[in-house]
């Protein structure tokens, strides 16, 4: 039997009292790749918002289990330290705050959680130069304050480096194909099918099946107003493509 | 006629000996004069009856206090002590310094008090009429200081008034960096009136930090009246730390032409701490630069208050003044006043100024959180972030080193 990474049961949530999510359920194990496609709307911002640990939300009932802890229970960064990762479909700019510093302060606060030795300068440096050269980041964009300037590639690119210093155990990313060209979008999912393994997990939200073509899902799950109504093999996306969301 | 108002802050105080034609003149002054109310427009935002309704003691420089306490290594600096407004000779390092010059103002020093506001700031005449006694800094002609000055000054006892006076003189050519810093450590209720006079003369440069970190407790109004001369540069900072009320005044006097004056300041308040910085800026000749940025963080119930002024007088052509004001409040409580001036009468002139005051970007913080930064790191990363403009304004590395710590 192969190891739950997440469990999610029946999960609710609303915000400002209109509920988005109505019974959500899914279980991913280690060495597999998720997909999540549905229309605008449908709540797929707000399974990963609520799942990352965004405090709008109103959690209304059901349970997340990941790695057997009751996610809910955990602030965000404490899931961060757990093994989780969300990649933004709008990252965050922060001037002043170089991208350096960022990364070595969350490993640093990481190791400090899991009472590990922290990284040293060395294997942080070399680790540095090792994924940046995963997602072809440019030595510059290294050094400069977090998502400043960096054009919607670049963004993406850098949450991509984020995803490979931290190594997460599951990696949940938004959208991330959205603002991308073809050239990017390739350079992303090399990173990613290169991070894959058997240990971890990768839940996809996308809107279009593009991005499938490069990382290719185990499973297709349709999240249509709150609920996920149909699962399938990657067939089930360009299925979705040919037909769109009317159909399910 | 003239009425005479006795103000409870004097009871008990000595007259300055320092040059007692000049504290004649004061206390003449100050017997005409009243204390500000909020419905001065200068001190609109800040009330300072707590202050000036008290009686206090001075003080001597006797009173035990560890000197190493109080110095940074690091500045690798002249450390001169100031003991509740006293220069303490015996207590400040010997000056090793050709063509510097720190002695006790005299009756002979012809500058003393010829910058001061004593017409137009009350506190500034009760610094004349009461300093304890005075520190003269001068620097000869074309001689350039490479080591700072660091002025420590230390209230020692409950309840005391420092009026520290230091008057600085720069010579032509001349070149100076100093620090002063201000200190009430384990006692309550001091209260510093600080002015210093600065001559900057023709081709020189002047470095001025100022270190506020008193306490909780203690009080402090610090005036700097600064006159600037042709070819001249000046950058005066001002690092507002724990101080339960602070109100700094500098004003500057551009009477030259191509001079560049730079005032900086950053203040992040907390608890009930109200901090007041005011600048006015008199550009009185043309072809001349002066920048300013100041940048507060606010927590709790503190206030803060922010008042720049910029004058271009006529004729005052080709002039570029910036100025810029932002700040951050972290709680709901606190409060920041911002209020740029600009008065301009000349009209080849160049200037801009922008104040905002907002609220923590959420989203950051929810960003670094979710890469897995505590929540509180994540509010400090931001505020170093956003306090790093006014920091990088210090030159000496050192210091602003030893500021940011």
């Amino acid at each position: 039997m192969s190891n739950t990474i997440i469990k999610i049961k029946n999960l609710s949530a609303s915000i400002e009292g209109k509920e988005i999510l109505k019974g959500v359920n899914l279980e991913v194990k280690a060495g597999e790749v998720h997909a999540i496609m549905g229309p605008n709307g449908s709540g797929k911002s707000t399974l990963s918002s609520v799942l990352a640990g965004r405090d709008e939300y109103e959690i209304t009932g059901g349970s997340v289990e990941f790695l057997g802890k009751d996610l809910l229970e955990y602030d965000p960064e404490e899931r961060a330290w757990l093994g989780l990762f969300l990649a933004f479909q709008y990252p965050v700019e922060i001037a002043g705050v170089s991208n350096m510093n960022f990364l070595k302060t969350a490993l640093h606060e990481k190791s400090k959680y899991l009472n590990e030795d922290p990284i040293s300068a060395k294997d942080f440096l070399k680790r540095v130069k090792e994924k940046a050269a995963l997602v072809e980041l440019d030595d510059k964009l290294k050094n400069r304050s977090v998502n400043e300037g960096f054009s919607g590639g670049e963004k993406k690119r850098n949450e991509i480096f984020q995803m490979a210093m931290l190594e997460p155990i599951l990696a949940i990313l938004d959208e991330t194909d959205s603002g991308l060209d073809i050239d990017a979008l390739k350079v992303v999912s090399n990173g990613v099918n290169t991070l894959k393994n058997k240990d971890n997990a990768i839940i996809v939200i996308t809107h279009y099946q593009r991005l499938l073509d490069y990382i290719t899902p185990d499973f297709v799950h349709v999240l249509a107003d709150g609920k996920i109504v149909k699962t399938g093999d990657k067939n089930l996306a360009l299925e979705l493509e040919e037909k769109g969301y009317d159909w399910v | 006629m003239t009425t005479t108002t006795i103000h409870p802050i004097t009871e008990n105080l000595i007259p300055s000996t320092i040059n007692n034609v000049a504290t004649e003149n004061a206390l003449n002054l100050l017997s005409a004069m009243t204390f500000p109310t909020r419905k001065s427009e200068d001190w609109k935002y800040t009330r300072i009856n707590k202050i000036i309704k008290k009686e206090y003691i001075q003080k001597d420089a006797s009173g035990e206090i560890n000197t190493k306490d109080f110095i940074e290594e690091s500045l690798n600096a002249i450390n001169v002590f100031v003991i509740n407004g006293h220069y303490s000779t015996e207590l400040s390092d010997a000056n090793k310094n050709d063509g510097l010059v720190l002695e006790k103002i005299t009756i002979d020093n012809i500058n003393y008090n010829s910058l001061a506001s004593n017409q137009t700031n009350i506190f500034t005449t009760l610094n004349t009429a009461y300093a304890n006694n005075g520190l003269s800094i001068s620097v000869q002609k074309n001689t350039k200081i490479k080591q700072p000055i660091h002025i420590i000054h230390v209230n020692t006892i409950s309840n005391v008034i420092a009026n520290p006076r230091t008057l600085i003189v720069l010579e032509q050519s001349s070149e100076l960096e100093v620090i002063q810093s201000y200190y009430a450590p384990t006692i309550e209720d001091t209260f510093t009136n600080s002015v210093t006079e600065v001559l900057v003369s023709e081709n020189a440069k002047f470095t001025l930090t100022k270190i506020e970190n008193e306490g909780a407790n203690s009080s402090i109004i610090a005036t700097d009246d600064i006159k600037q001369l042709n070819d001249s540069t000046l950058r005066v900072n001002t690092f507002t730390k724990r101080q339960e009320f602070a109100r700094n005044g500098i004003n500057v006097s551009v009477d030259g032409q191509n001079c560049a004056t730079y005032l900086n300041g950053a203040y992040s308040p907390i608890k009930k701490e109200h901090i007041d910085n005011h600048t006015r800026v008199d550009h009185l000749q043309p072809n001349c630069m002066s920048s300013e940025i100041y940048k507060g963080v606010l927590n709790d119930k503190s206030v803060g208050v922010f008042n720049g002024k910029v004058i271009v007088h006529v004729d005052a052509q080709k002039i570029e003044a910036y100025q810029k004001n932002n700040n951050v409040l972290i709680s709901d409580t606190a409060t920041m006043n911002a209020k740029p001036e600009l008065e301009i009468f000349a009209d080849d002139v160049k200037c801009s100024h922008g104040t905002t005051t907002g609220q923590f970007d959420e989203e950051a913080i929810f960003y670094l959180q979710a890469r897995g930064i505590s929540k509180d790191t994540a509010k400090m990363m931001l505020v170093e972030a956003f306090m790093d403009e006014v920091y990088n304004e210090i030159e000496n590395d050192n210091l602003r080193n030893s500021i940011k710590k």
